[in-house]
C-alpha cells in the first residue's frame, strides 16, 4: 500500500466509530429539483446496505456522492472516518464503484481492462498480477481473459465490471444496479458473488430497483423515494411497519356470508370481507392460522376450491410507505 | 502525474489501433495537399516569361525613338528579339503571331519631343500575348513617360530662352532620370511564402484542428460508454482525465502538424527556415489549437455532437486562415481574421521562411497565447452541457 492510501488516523472524524461509510445528512440539488433531500445511513464492516427504490428516486445520485463523483450541497460522507470529496484522492482508494453503465473498454481484452484499472488504483506489479488473476478467477473469466470484451455477453461484461471494482481489495464496494439487464443466470451469479463479499469482510453499498435482490442480499434495507430514505432496517424490521398481518384469500361455493361470520369468530383473524364467491381475510401468522380457517370455513358450508396466502414483503412495504407500487 | 502519462499512454495507444489519427491526421491531409498543389499549379510563381519577338518600325537615326526599343531589350527578365520592320507590315505581322507586340514610332519623333509638339507612338498587341505581352506594354509606356517628362522639361527650358544644345542636354537627362533612381526591390518577411509552402502550412494548420479535437473525443467517448464515472471513482483528482485527454491531443497535434510540415516541406519543395523557430510556431499553435477542444468538450453533449462542432470550426478557422487561398479583407474583418491562430501560424511560417527566427515571432506567438487564453476563460465560464 503507498504512503497516501495509509489512513491519517488525525483526519478521522471522531462520531464515526467502527462504520466504514457514514452518510450524514446529504443534499443535493440539480436547479430546481432536489434529487437527495437529506439522506443519512451507515454501513458496518462485512455488512451489505441495499439502496431500494424505483428509478429516479436518488440512488444513483446518492452513490455519486457517495463515491466522490460530485459534490453534495450539504451533508457529509465519511468512509473509513474521513471525509470523502472528488478531490479526496486518499480517501478514494477505499472504495471500488461499479457504475450501472458498463465502465468497460470494449477494444480491450478483459485482462487489459483490469490491468488498466489496476494500475490507475496504483497497484504494484506483482500485486496487479496476482490479484487480476484472482480476481478473473472470482468472477469465472480466466478463460476468457484474453478475449476482446465486446466480444463477451451481457452477463460476462457485468461479472468484469464488478470485478474491477473488487482489484484492489476496497473497504466499501458501491454496486449500482449491477444486474440490470442480464440474464437470470448470470443474475444468479452476480448475487452469489456479492454474498461471498460480505463474508470476506467488505462493506457493500447495493443498489437496486428488484426487491428479490434486496431481500436476498442485503443485511439492511433502506428504501428511497424522491430523494428521501422512507424507512430503514431489516426485511423484518421494515416489514413490520406494515402492520405484520397477512392476507389469506378463499374461493369456493357455498354461504359466503355464514362462512365470513364463522371466520370473524377466530382470534388470529382480525378482518373478514366478501364478494359473491370470494373471502379475503387479513390475519396474523397466516401459516399458523391457515388450517383453523379452512376447518372453519368448510365446517360453516363452503365448499373451497382455492386457498392463497400473501404474506407483506418489500413491495408491500414500498406500497405502504409510498402509496405506489416499486416498479411505477 | 504518474496517473495522468498512464492515461495519455493509454489514449495514445487508443487512437494507434484504431488508425483514426493515422488516417485523418496524415493521410487525409498530404492527400489534400497533393491535390491542391496540382489544382492551384498554375499559380506557382515559378513560372518563366517567355522568349518574345517584337516587330518595330522606327526611324533611323531617331535617338529618342531607339530609346524605346532598347528599353525593351533591356528587359532583364524576359528574352526579347526586336525585328525592324516596314511600318506598314506592323500590324501583320503581329496579327499573324510574327511578333507578340508591335511598335510604330512615328518619323521625326526626336524633332517633335523637343520642339514640343503633339506626336504619337502606335502599339498593337497580338493574340495569347499574355503575361509577356503585359509586360512589353508596361515598359514601352514607362519609357513613352520618361521621353514625356523629358519633352515637359525641354519645354520649360525654351520657355527661358534656353539655346538648343542645352535644350537637347535637358531633353536627355529628363528622359534618363529614372536610371538614377535605383528602386530597391524587397518584401515583407511575413510575405515570403511561396504559394505551395502557403498550401502546406494551410493544411497543416486545418488539420491540426482535427486530430487535436481527438483529445476531447475520446472524453466524451469515456462519459457516453461509463468508463468516466470509474475514472473519476479512481484515486485521482478529476482534473486529471481532463488534463491526460488535452496532453494526449496536444502530443497527437504536434506529432501531426511537425509530420506534415517536414513531409510536406519534402514533397513540395518547401523551406520553412529555421527549424528551432518552426517547432516554436508548432507548440504555440497546436496549444491554441486544444485549448479550443476545452470549449468544443463544454458546448457537446455527445462525441458525435462534439465532432460536428470540431469540423465546422476547423473549417472556418482553417478556411479563414488561408488554408486554402489567401482572404483578401480589410477593416474589423481583416483584424478578426488576423486573431485566427491558423492565420498566425501561416504568417509566422512566412517569418521563417524569410529568413526570420523566434525574436520575429513576436506577433503570431502573442495571437496564439491570446486566442488559448480566451478558449480556455471562456470554457470555464459556459456550463458543461454534457455533465448536466
Amino acid at each position: 500500500m503507498s504512503a497516501d492510501t495509509v489512513p491519517d488516523e488525525s483526519t478521522r472524524v471522531p462520531d464515526a466509530g467502527d462504520d466504514v461509510l457514514v452518510v450524514r445528512s446529504l443534499v443535493r440539488r440539480f436547479g430546481g429539483i432536489t434529487a437527495v433531500d437529506d439522506v443519512s445511513f451507515r454501513i458496518g464492516q462485512g455488512e451489505t446496505y441495499g439502496l431500494l427504490g424505483p428509478n429516479g428516486a436518488g440512488k444513483t445520485t446518492t452513490i455519486s456522492m457517495v463515491a466522490g463523483l460530485i459534490r453534495a450541497d450539504s451533508g457529509a460522507t465519511l468512509v473509513n472516518g474521513r471525509e470523502m470529496g472528488p478531490d479526496r484522492v486518499d480517501v478514494k482508494h477505499h472504495i471500488g464503484l461499479v457504475p450501472q453503465n458498463l465502465a468497460i473498454y470494449p477494444d480491450l481484452t478483459g485482462r487489459e481492462n483490469l490491468r488498466y484499472f489496476g494500475r490507475l488504483q496504483r497497484l504494484g506489479r506483482e500485486a496487479l498480477d496476482r490479484r487480476v488473476d484472482e480476481v478473473l478467477e472470482l468472477i469465472g473469466l480466466t478463460d476468457r481473459a484474453g478475449d476482446l470484451t465486446k466480444e463477451y455477453s451481457g452477463g460476462m461484461k457485468r461479472r468484469l465490471n464488478i470485478g474491477i471494482g473488487l482489484l484492489h481489495q476496497p473497504r466499501l464496494l458501491i454496486l449500482d444496479e449491477p444486474t440490470v439487464g442480464v440474464d437470470p443466470q448470470s443474475r444468479h451469479a452476480i448475487l452469489e458473488s456479492v454474498e461471498a463479499l460480505s463474508v470476506e469482510g467488505m462493506a457493500v453499498l447495493y443498489t437496486t430497483h428488484y426487491m428479490e435482490e434486496a431481500e436476498r442480499l442485503c443485511d439492511r434495507i433502506g428504501i428511497i423515494d424522491e430523494g428521501r430514505i422512507q424507512a430503514e432496517g431489516s426485511r423484518d424490521e421494515l416489514v413490520r411497519l406494515t402492520g405484520g398481518v397477512d392476507h389469506i384469500r378463499l374461493n369456493g361455493s357455498g354461504d359466503i356470508d355464514v362462512a365470513a361470520d364463522a371466520l370473524r369468530e377466530l382470534p388470529e383473524v382480525e378482518q373478514v370481507d366478501a364478494d359473491r364467491r370470494t373471502l379475503y381475510l387479513t390475519v396474523r401468522d397466516a401459516p399458523t392460522a391457515v388450517a383453523r380457517i379452512v376447518t372453519s370455513a368448510t365446517r360453516a358450508g363452503l365448499s373451497l376450491t382455492d386457498v392463497e396466502i400473501t404474506r407483506p414483503d418489500l413491495e408491500s412495504v414500498f406500497l405502504h410507505l409510498t402509496g405506489k407500487a416499486l416498479r411505477d | 502525474m504518474r496517473q495522468l502519462f498512464m492515461i495519455v499512454g493509454f489514449d495514445l495507444r487508443q487512437r494507434i489501433r484504431d488508425r483514426s489519427v493515422l488516417l485523418f491526421g496524415l493521410v487525409v491531409p498530404l492527400a489534400l495537399m497533393g491535390v491542391l498543389n496540382l489544382l492551384f499549379s498554375g499559380l506557382d510563381e515559378s513560372t518563366e516569361l517567355q522568349p518574345v519577338t517584337v516587330a518595330a518600325s522606327v526611324p533611323a537615326d531617331d535617338p529618342l525613338a531607339s530609346a524605346i526599343t532598347g528599353a525593351l531589350q533591356g528587359i532583364g527578365a524576359m528574352d526579347v528579339t526586336v525585328r525592324e520592320v516596314p511600318a506598314d507590315e506592323v500590324r501583320d505581322r503581329t496579327a499573324d503571331g510574327d511578333a507578340t507586340l508591335g511598335i510604330t514610332v512615328p518619323e521625326g519623333f526626336t524633332p517633335a519631343l523637343t520642339s514640343g509638339e503633339q506626336t504619337r507612338v502606335q502599339i498593337v498587341e497580338g493574340d495569347g500575348g499574355g503575361l509577356e505581352s503585359d509586360v512589353l506594354i508596361s515598359v514601352t509606356r514607362g519609357t513613352v513617360d520618361r521621353l514625356t517628362a523629358g519633352a515637359e522639361a525641354t519645354a520649360a527650358g525654351r520657355a527661358q530662352g534656353l539655346p538648343p544644345d542645352e535644350l537637347a542636354r535637358i531633353a536627355r537627362e529628363a528622359a534618363a532620370v529614372g536610371d538614377r533612381i535605383a528602386l530597391a526591390e524587397g518584401r515583407a518577411a511575413d510575405h515570403q511564402l511561396t504559394s505551395r509552402g502557403t498550401l502546406v502550412a494551410g493544411q497543416a494548420g486545418l488539420f491540426l484542428l482535427f486530430t487535436v479535437g481527438f483529445g476531447v473525443l475520446g472524453l466524451l467517448a469515456e462519459r457516453e460508454q461509463g468508463t468516466m464515472a470509474r475514472l473519476q471513482s479512481m484515486p485521482m483528482r478529476p482534473s486529471t482525465v481532463v488534463a491526460a485527454k488535452a496532453l494526449t491531443g496536444f502530443l497527437l497535434g504536434v506529432f501531426a502538424t511537425s509530420f506534415l510540415l517536414t513531409v510536406g516541406s519534402m514533397l513540395f519543395g518547401v523551406d520553412f527556415g529555421d527549424v528551432f523557430s518552426v517547432a516554436v510556431l508548432v507548440v504555440g499553435v497546436v496549444a491554441a489549437a486544444t485549448s479550443l477542444t476545452f470549449v468544443v468538450a463544454r458546448i457537446a453533449r455527445t462525441a458525435e455532437q462534439a465532432n460536428v462542432v470540431q469540423s465546422i470550426i476547423a473549417v472556418v478557422l482553417g478556411m479563414a486562415g488561408g488554408a486554402f487561398f489567401p482572404i483578401p479583407a480589410s477593416g474589423w474583418a481583416a483584424t478578426i481574421i488576423d486573431l485566427n491562430p491558423i492565420a498566425a501560424f501561416i504568417a509566422g511560417l512566412g517569418i521563417t521562411s524569410g529568413g526570420g527566427d523566434v525574436a520575429d515571432l513576436g506577433t503570431p506567438l502573442l495571437i496564439m497565447v491570446g486566442f488559448g487564453a480566451t478558449c480556455l476563460l471562456v470554457s470555464r465560464l459556459i456550463p458543461d452541457r454534457a455533465a448536466a
